[in-house]
């Protein structure tokens, strides 16, 4: 899975589960102030992340640390990568 | 005590969205029941005969105030939206802990719960469950989330009573503004159909079966040929406020709740019993410090049961005789079981503006177990000044409330 690839999965994430429009996902875009997601969001945001990409990331410390959705295409590519 | 009067009124009912739908639908004599084709796999059901509502408009609710829905949320909250917007109230001029809302339904949303089952029983992972089903599922679903979507700060509870769920919503809002503890309350109640709903009246034979081939001429209160309840779903909210509050600020004024009693019947769990009825009705009369012969209109609880319209009926005739015009809307939009008392009362409302009592679709001659009572066959014009309503729920329990016009 290429980066291009990681980007959009995430970002039809955002559109789908938290019908956010497309052109407000920004790379810096800070998912609590600037998308408006919540502490409830972010469990759901887990599941459809780990469902899409087909990971185990609920227990992940560094899940604490997203704050953008750069923070997650990193994440999910680091994720990746250590899986392979 | 404090007056206490209804200036709002809004629902999502099987006949459509909005009070407008609801009597136009009730006044045309149209039956929303029809055929449930999604619910032909369903081995031991007996009845497969709806009313449904149309879900429709959910996403002008915003998606954090929608995420904890469940579908008799949306219409609670729809229902609420439209109460408030006719009675004309800017929350933000109430005094923040003086108004709240109480809502009742039979559970939380029975699709969200059984979808909860689905995930807990068969695919056993946590993970799966999304944040907010829960509050979809809570038994006082539809009141937090019409409180939390209107941003309501007061009292806020949920009166789970089955199908006397919304009428003991609006008698224990009358109630809590008659002792001068809340100013402004949104009531009524929500419910939505699922095949465990109407299972649950399937599996002791209450439901209709014998008119899945032509579902409009069921259920039918009151009349020989009826065979069973059929379930429909919705919301009905009402604006109650005290009488002062309304005055103050030039409210519409429906009508005023003058009485309201509610009873168990000790009886059985799951048939009514004309005594704990009569019972009732007498003590919501004397409640209202009125009697018998003040009452214009009675709109029946009749849901099209063998033995609940048979005992309703009975206790009718003990009170009242043959004098006072009876009729049933579930011939229109099947049971709304926790919506009903509130939806039906709606109607009551418009029809006491209207001067006009509608009759009980699909009751074509009445059995002879339901005579002795004056059955409205067809619609009569009649200044109506006070009604009684009349909601039942398995567990013996038992409401009346009765309205007079200002």
């Amino acid at each position: 899975m290429n980066e291009q690839e990681i980007i959009d999965i995430t970002n039809k994430v955002f559109e789908e589960s938290f019908e956010i429009e497309k052109d407000r996902l920004k790379p810096e875009a800070h998912i609590f102030t600037d998308l408006g997601l919540d502490s409830l969001d972010i469990v759901d945001l887990v599941a459809a992340l780990q469902k899409s990409f087909g990971v185990n990331i609920r227990n992940e410390e560094k899940v604490r640390n997203i704050r953008t959705l750069q923070d997650i295409y990193q994440f999910i590519s680091a994720i990746k990568k250590e899986g392979q | 005590m404090k007056r206490v009067v209804i200036t709002g009124a809004g629902s999502i009912s099987p006949l459509g969205s909005g009070v407008r739908s609801l009597m136009e639908g009730i006044a045309s004599g149209t039956s929303a029941v029809r055929y449930m084709e999604e619910w032909a796999g369903y081995c031991g059901m007996n009845s497969h005969v709806a009313a449904p509502a149309e879900l429709k408009d959910e996403k002008k609710i915003p998606r954090q105030s929608r995420r904890s829905m469940g579908r008799m949320s949306i219409f609670a909250a729809q229902a609420a939206e439209q109460a408030l917007a006719d009675s004309g109230i800017n929350i933000s001029q109430v005094q923040p802990d003086r108004m709240g809302c109480i809502i009742g339904s039979t559970t939380g949303s029975a699709i969200s719960i059984s979808k909860a089952f689905e995930i807990m029983l068969f695919k056993k992972d946590l993970s799966l469950l999304p944040s907010s089903m829960f509050f979809q599922c809570m038994s006082h679903s539809a009141a937090i989330n019409v409180a939390q979507y209107l941003g309501l700060t007061g009292y806020v509870m949920a009166t789970s009573a089955a199908c006397a769920s919304s009428l003991q919503a609006i008698g224990t809002g009358f109630e809590i503004i008659s002792s001068g503890k809340q100013d402004v309350l949104l009531c009524g109640g929500a419910e939505e159909l699922h095949p465990s709903v109407t299972g649950s009246f399937d599996v002791v034979f209450a439901t209709s079966s014998k008119y899945n081939q032509t579902p409009h001429q069921t259920p039918r209160p009151f009349d020989k040929d009826r065979d069973g309840l059929v379930c429909g779903e919705g919301s009905g909210i009402v604006v109650l406020e005290d009488y002062e509050h309304a005055v103050r600020r030039n409210a519409k004024i429906y009508a005023e709740i003058i009485g309201y009693n509610t009873c168990g019947s000790g009886a059985h769990i799951s048939q009514s019993d004309d005594k704990s009825i009569i019972r009732c009705i007498k003590g919501a009369l004397n409640n209202a410090e009125i009697t018998p012969d003040e009452i214009d209109y009675i709109n029946a609880h009749a849901t099209g049961t063998i033995q609940g319209d048979k005992e309703e009926a009975s206790a009718i005739r003990e009170i009242f005789g043959d004098t006072v015009p009876v009729s049933s809307l579930k011939g229109h939009m099947g049971h709304t079981l926790g919506a009903s008392g509130a939806i039906e009362l709606i109607a009551c409302l418009l029809m006491m503006d209207k001067g006009v009592i509608y009759p009980t679709l699909n009751l074509d001659e009445a059995a002879s177990d339901c005579s002795g009572i004056n059955h409205v066959a067809k619609p009569v014009k009649k200044e109506i000044r006070t009604v009684l309503k009349n909601c039942f729920a398995f567990g013996g329990i038992n409401a009346a409330l009765v309205c007079r016009k200002h």
